[in-house]
């Protein structure tokens, strides 16, 4: 950890934290005390949306170390060592995961804005329960809101995707993830 | 209109007049249709059919991108906060940010006097021109009226430093008292909240000393006698009643952002969450006195609108930031802000009489809406309005009706446009009224519904019952409401309803209808160009503003369709000021009906140049070649030629060379009612009061849905919405004026939890007047679950709420006061 900077920046910590990044180790840097969620997106990673900064819409919700977890909650200095995923830990638009495949076949998006953090919410939840009843699911994603869609068909999806994982798949997250790319980075 | 001689009240009251002869010309049945504009189904390409959003994968792999994504890709860029009046009511008499401009990293800091901040007054409102809002406020206001007035701005090398620095600006405030009650708003001792002679483009009926915004009033036939008629007859009944609903945030998930700089031609760039660029454009040149020439408003994907984005609210702050810095600036608002300074769906409280037979016959329907405009008025007199012109054309054939509306100040938040724009409000009152006569007649209230229903081929007056009979008249010639109610009341069970074991839960359904309207009648002008590359894909281009719901996608299918293409082969590039056709935006559920109009036309412009070219390659006459099989065929010889053939020959052709293009505007009059049947199933404990509801249905007649699956999207997101409206929701202000509901969990948003299961049903009509006879959807939905959950919980356990939001509490008062 280094401390750096004058006059009302005293008190800010700039630190470097090491973590492995959707399946790169990575460093990023920031106050100790920001967001996860404000110093991701300054590094490219913009699949994690800002909706509220304090835990209440789930638009920034990433997997850390394997539990479903809201970025805007995660101070920057909580993640030394630890492993995130973002949405683009999953598939990519020519091999989408089956969790993003079934929000597609349902039509159980629109504006978009909570589909990331809502599909990380999904696939945590099948991670744990690979066949939930409808009621889990709509238990499970309670702590994700969404504005366009009214949820049903958000519900179905989850439901179909259940039926559509394989277990190894449902296991592993998807995808092997030496071949991910931070989205969102524009050349 | 005239009023009609109630000499014998048994007559018939709509007399023929000779204006209503003159009325019934200028809106005849009949209307002349593109020959290919009704397709049956089985002749459809790619209409009715539920093709992939064409955002969709990016949306699900994180890469859409929205205005604030943009950040990391412009260098130098900085961020803007806003500092906002902590009083209701009052003046700013000094700001001081000598503190605040000393810190490192800070760039701007503006003020209402600062040079870089325009001094002239506009509206927020996001209308066509000139608006029909008054224009009453400023960028940054010294004159402080909510709780949420921006007095200051800044702008710091990042966030922190701005909020740090927002932190050290000292506001000196004069304070004045603040009304917060609409109706305490108008009277005479109450403190006055604009000055007329600061406000320009005022609307009718506008008496600031009263804090009145504005008053319209509008009377077909002649209520008072209606009802001083029946006070003559045993056999006609007066019914009364008051209906009361608070403020709704529209909760988009996106909070507004704006990036605003300068591009390599030092022209003007701003990319924006807006629902209306090109309004959003003028405004700006307006305010900053730059030529629209010199600025260009692009519009990334958009995390929702549902009319928040309509209004112009980050834009001016973002812009003067960014000329006053000399450096590109990002302002994206906090999700506080969002529930207290952006804009709401408005306060009303609604008087509803009316005059009915014993028959169950409607002789006069009266309504008086008393709308709490907040601090300023974008939209004021036009939501106002609609509470009354959006719900009464359900019973058009009523011959005695009145509409009276007040849009009132107070020193409250900003009320604006929102998805149902003052339908919503006007349905509780109507709806919920009808099923009070009909409780009060003995009548069920589908059959007296039924009875006075609006139908195809009917003369809509009602809609234009606040313009005099003139503008706003119009002729239904599509309406399937009936359909609606048969199979919602189908789908809900209304005919076996089963009661609970328990003594103490009863169960109830409860319906409610509704009609919006599809774009402003005689007020939008939406405008398409495409164009075809060399692999026989095309591009189009349109104004036509994709929120969320899906847009983009319809309109490639409506030219798809045209062209016989693969909606895939319809690229659709979105609103850029720079490149789009002129569009009004993405409001009054215009987008499908008057740009899709204009997509449909410009791809059959397209369409003969495409046939023009390949009849010239087949060396046939135009009059015998077809599009066929991604291609054009000579029908006689059988011999054809690929799209893609046509795409390189048309370019890079030996002969003539000629780009395959087509471009058309769409403007008119019309604005077709969608209909709808809202039922909603619910379980009430008549110990407490709690409730339950146990199921959402909706019945929609939108004419054709381009889209299906999208449109039931739009039903149920809309249900949603209305769901909230009608249990949760609302803001609550303390005493002083200051919001007390500033995030999502308060306010009460509905999660996957809580919010009730829902069903759309699609009834398809044939709409003459719109692309391949699509009406609007988006809006109607979100019209009715309040009225119909209200009814559904007096039919349960005979308990009447009419102020939102519907709580257990209330429900136990009611049955308490039994």
């Amino acid at each position: 950890m280094t401390t750096v900077g004058t006059g009302p920046r005293d008190r800010l910590r700039f630190m470097n934290i090491t973590l492995q990044l959707n399946g790169e180790e990575r460093t990023l840097s920031g106050d100790g005390s920001e967001p996860l969620l404000d110093v991701l997106r300054r590094h490219g990673y913009t699949g994690p949306k800002r909706g509220c900064r304090s835990g209440k819409c789930g638009f920034c919700t990433v997997s850390i170390d394997g539990s479903v977890e809201k970025a805007c909650l995660r101070p920057l200095e909580s993640v030394e060592g630890a492993t995130v995923e973002t949405i683009a830990a999953l598939g990519t638009q020519d091999d989408l995961h089956p969790v993003q495949e079934a929000f597609i076949d349902h039509s159980a998006l629109q504006c978009g804005f909570c589909i990331p953090g809502m599909i990380m919410r999904a696939k945590g939840l099948l991670d744990e329960n690979p066949d939930p009843s409808r009621a889990e699911i709509r238990d499970a994603l309670s702590d994700n809101l969404c504005r366009c869609t009214g949820y049903e068909k958000i519900v179905d999806a989850v439901e179909d995707a259940a039926g559509n994982l394989e277990p190894e798949v449902a296991a592993d997250g998807g995808r092997s993830l030496s071949d991910l790319e931070p989205c969102g980075v524009d050349p | 209109m005239s009023k009609p001689d109630h000499g014998d009240p048994d007559e018939e009251p709509i007399e023929e007049t000779e204006e209503r002869r003159s009325l019934e010309e200028k809106h005849p049945l009949d209307w002349e249709e593109a020959p290919d504009n009704r397709k049956a189904v089985e002749d459809r390409w790619v209409i009715s059919d539920s093709t992939e959003k064409d955002d969709a994968r990016k949306i699900v792999t994180g890469e859409a991108k929205y205005t604030a994504d943009f950040a990391g890709t412009i260098p130098d860029l900085i961020e803007g906060k806003i500092l906002r009046s902590e009083i209701a009511h009052g003046r700013v008499t000094s700001i001081d940010a000598s503190e605040a401009e000393a810190m490192d990293g800070v760039y701007a800091v503006l003020t209402p006097w600062s040079d870089a901040v325009p001094d002239r007054p506009y509206t927020s409102a996001g209308q066509s021109y000139p608006e029909p809002s008054p224009w009453d406020m400023r960028v940054l206001r010294e004159r402080v009226r909510y709780v949420g007035d921006p007095v200051a701005a800044i702008a710091a090398e990042d966030e922190r430093t701005a909020i740090e620095a927002m932190r050290r600006i000292e506001v000196e405030y004069e304070e004045r008292e603040p009304v917060l009650d609409p109706e305490a708003a108008t009277e005479p001792e109450a403190p006055q909240i604009h000055d007329p002679a600061d406000i320009e483009n005022k609307q009718p009926g506008h008496d600031y000393e009263r804090n009145i915004e504005s008053f319209v009033a509008g009377e077909i036939g002649d209520v008072e006698s209606a009802v001083a008629d029946a006070d003559d007859r045993e056999d006609w009944t007066v019914v009364e009643s008051e209906w009361n609903m608070g403020y709704q945030s529209h909760a988009v998930p996106e909070p507004h952002a704006t990036i605003a700089r300068r591009d390599e031609d030092n022209r003007l760039h701003v990319i924006t969450s807006t629902q209306v660029p090109y309004h959003t454009r003028r405004q700006l040149a307006h305010l900053f006195d730059i030529p629209i020439r010199d600025i260009r408003v692009t519009k990334p994907r958009i995390g929702a609108g549902f009319g928040s984005k309509q209004s112009m609210m980050v834009e001016p702050i973002a812009v003067a930031l960014s000329e006053a810095a000399g450096r590109p600036v990002k302002v994206q608002t906090t999700r506080r802000e969002q529930f207290f300074a952006m804009r709401f769906r408005r306060p009303m409280s609604i008087r509803m009489r009316s005059v009915v037979t014993e028959e169950g016959e409607l002789k006069a329907l009266e309504m008086d809406a008393l709308s709490n405009s907040g601090a300023y008025g974008p939209h004021g007199m036009t939501v106002t309005g609609c509470a009354g012109t959006k719900p009464l054309p359900l019973y058009t054939h009523t011959p005695n009706m009145r509409f009276e509306m007040t849009a009132v100040h107070t020193n409250l938040p900003v009320a604006g446009a929102m998805r149902g724009y003052g339908a919503p409000q006007g349905h509780l009152a109507v709806e919920g009224h009808m099923d009070e006569i009909a409780d009060a007649i003995g009548m069920d209230p589908i059959d007296l519904r039924s009875r006075n229903l609006v139908q195809e081929g009917d003369l809509d007056v009602a809609s234009g019952i606040i313009s005099g009979g003139e503008g706003h008249v119009r002729r239904i010639r599509s309406c399937a409401i009936d359909d609606c109610i048969a199979q919602g009341r189908e789908a809900i069970g209304w005919d076996d309803v089963e009661q609970p074991e328990e003594e103490y839960l009863h169960r109830g359904i409860g319906v409610a209808l509704t009609a919006q309207g599809s774009g402003v009648a005689g007020d939008e002008l939406g405008a398409a160009h495409i164009k075809m590359n060399e692999d026989g894909s095309f591009i189009l281009q349109t104004g036509a503003v994709d929120t969320g719901p899906g847009a983009d996608t319809a309109m490639s299918q409506i030219a798809a369709e045209v062209l016989e293409v693969g909606p895939e082969d319809v690229l659709v590039q979105p609103s850029d000021t720079d490149i789009s056709p002129f569009d009004y935006g993405a409001y009054a559920s215009s987008t499908t009906y008057v740009t899709g109009h204009a997509v449909k036309k410009a791809a059959a412009d397209a369409k003969e140049s495409l046939v023009r070219i390949a009849a010239r390659m087949l060396d046939a006459p135009e009059s015998t070649v077809e599009i066929a099989d991604h291609g054009v065929r000579n029908r006689e010889t059988g011999e054809s030629v690929s799209l893609e053939d046509i795409g390189y020959e048309s370019i890079y052709g030996e002969e003539e060379r000629e780009q395959v293009m087509g471009q058309a505007s769409h403007s008119t009059d019309e604005s077709p009612p969608p209909y709808g049947a809202q039922f909603a199933d619910v379980t009430v404990d008549e110990r407490t009061g709690e409730f339950e509801v146990n199921k959402l249905v909706f019945a929609a007649d939108c004419g054709v849905a381009i889209n299906p699956a999208l449109a039931e999207g739009q039903i149920e997101g809309a249900m949603h919405m209305s769901y909230e409206y009608a249990v949760s929701g609302n803001l609550e202000f303390d005493e002083d004026g200051r919001p007390l509901t500033t995030d999502f969990r308060k306010y009460g948003m509905p999660t996957t939890a809580d919010q009730p299961p829902l069903e759309s049903i699609l009834v398809e009509t044939h709409e003459p007047t719109g692309p391949f006879g699509a009406k609007s959807v988006a809006e109607l939905p979100t019209n009715a679950v309040p009225p119909a959950l209200s009814n559904a919980i007096y039919r349960a356990v005979g308990a009447r709420v009419r102020d939102l939001p519907i709580t257990a509490e209330k429900v136990a008062a009611e049955l308490g006061a039994d």
